[in-house]
């Protein structure tokens, strides 16, 4: 009776134990190793060439990142998980490129861009053929930014007096959202 | 958004076919100068003026992220640097609760759509490493990143299920993608 009871409490235990692992482990703080059902905890290499500042589609179906071409940072967007390389309609020029963000459905992609001497930031819609090009404040120079994922709201991260600080711009008189569901425009491309 | 001035300097590029003609008699040019004028009036970029603001009163802040209604930031005040979110409608700072370590100093920071979940490359006790934290659970979890490995900079997908890396790795810039449960 006694060793009953004893096993029955060693399978309670199990069963918690188990129970808390099959719920993610949440708040233990523990290092992951593959042991929470992960579909993927391995990091996959993309390419051997150097790349950098990613940024994935809201649905994942694009990834825009950096790439050096003939010594210039270029902004490269493949499909994914193809790789497939996706034109851009007005971004091979104005390098060098940097710090790319896109909408949920890859619709905009922004990114800062060279006009001149003057780093830019510059939205591209990949429905509409527009680009919208946004210089930095007075006396400001644009160093990164990020697009919402809805591609309404830009922050810009600037250098200005020497100091690194963040502002943020209201694009919803600009660009339709690109929300989850699909693409839609008032302003198709044939 | 009351409070948002305009943006000076914007430019809207037609990326081909040239604007209106002009150039067919004075009314016909005065008439599109006037269309053009009140279509770029209505369509610039509007800064958040009382959250930029506030953030210029907080100190140097970098690295943004942005979700749909959420900025991740990293604040640098007073010789500390810690990583804010921000609720963009409220326009105010919530609680992120053992995020930030102040023996840790933050790399890059991410943030998903809804702002449940955060990604974060930081460098503590002399190493690198990435963290996913859930705001909802107040739970961070390392992610282990392979040995040789260098996490630089970190880009969570909008829906927080996957996360992109830059990594360093035997003297090349690369890109890891991780899927996240």
């Amino acid at each position: 009776m006694a060793r009953s009871k004893s096993a029955r409490a060693a399978g309670l235990i199990g069963a918690l134990v188990i129970s808390l692992l099959g719920g993610g482990c949440q708040g233990t703080g523990l290092v992951d190793e593959g042991l929470f059902n992960r579909r993927s905890a391995a990091p996959a290499s993309l390419a051997s060439q150097q790349r950098r500042d990613p940024a994935l589609s809201g649905n994942g179906r694009f990834l825009a990142s950096i790439v050096e071409a003939s010594g210039r940072s270029t902004v490269l967007l493949q499909e994914q998980p193809s790789g497939r390389v996706l034109p851009l309609r007005h971004l091979r020029s104005h390098l060098p490129h940097s710090s790319p963000a896109l909408s949920w459905n890859g619709r905009y992609l922004a990114l800062v861009l060279q006009q001149g001497h003057q780093p830019l930031a510059a939205i591209e819609d990949r429905l509409s053929g527009q680009l919208l090009r946004l210089p930095a404040p007075a006396g400001a120079r644009i160093e990164r930014l990020s697009l919402a994922p809805d591609g309404l709201t830009l922050a810009l991260q600037l250098v200005q007096g020497g100091q690194q600080r963040v502002q943020l711009f209201d694009l919803s008189a600009l660009l339709e959202p690109d929300r989850p569901g699909g693409l839609r425009s008032s302003n198709p491309l044939p | 958004m009351s409070q948002h001035q305009p943006l000076k300097g914007l430019g809207v590029g037609a990326p081909s076919g040239g604007g209106p003609a002009l150039n067919q008699g004075g009314l016909l040019a005065l008439a599109a100068m006037a269309t053009l004028l009140a279509g770029c009036l209505g369509t610039m970029p509007v800064p958040w003026a009382g959250l930029n603001r506030q953030l210029e009163q907080a100190g140097g802040h970098r690295d943004p992220a942005l979700g749909d209604g959420w900025l991740a930031v990293i604040e640098q005040k007073g010789g500390r640097q810690q990583v804010v979110l921000i609720d963009l409608k409220q326009q105010r700072p919530v609680a992120v609760p053992g995020l930030n370590r102040p023996d840790a100093l933050p790399i890059s920071v991410s943030v998903d759509a809804r702002g449940e979940r955060l990604a974060l490359v930081r460098q503590l006790e002399g190493r690198t490493e990435v963290v996913l934290y859930r705001r909802g659970l107040m739970s961070l979890q390392p992610i282990a990143m392979g040995p040789g490995t260098v996490p630089t900079a970190v880009q969570l997908r909008a829906d927080g299920r996957q996360l992109a890396v830059q990594v360093s790795r035997a003297g090349l810039w690369q890109i890891d993608l991780l899927d996240l449960p």
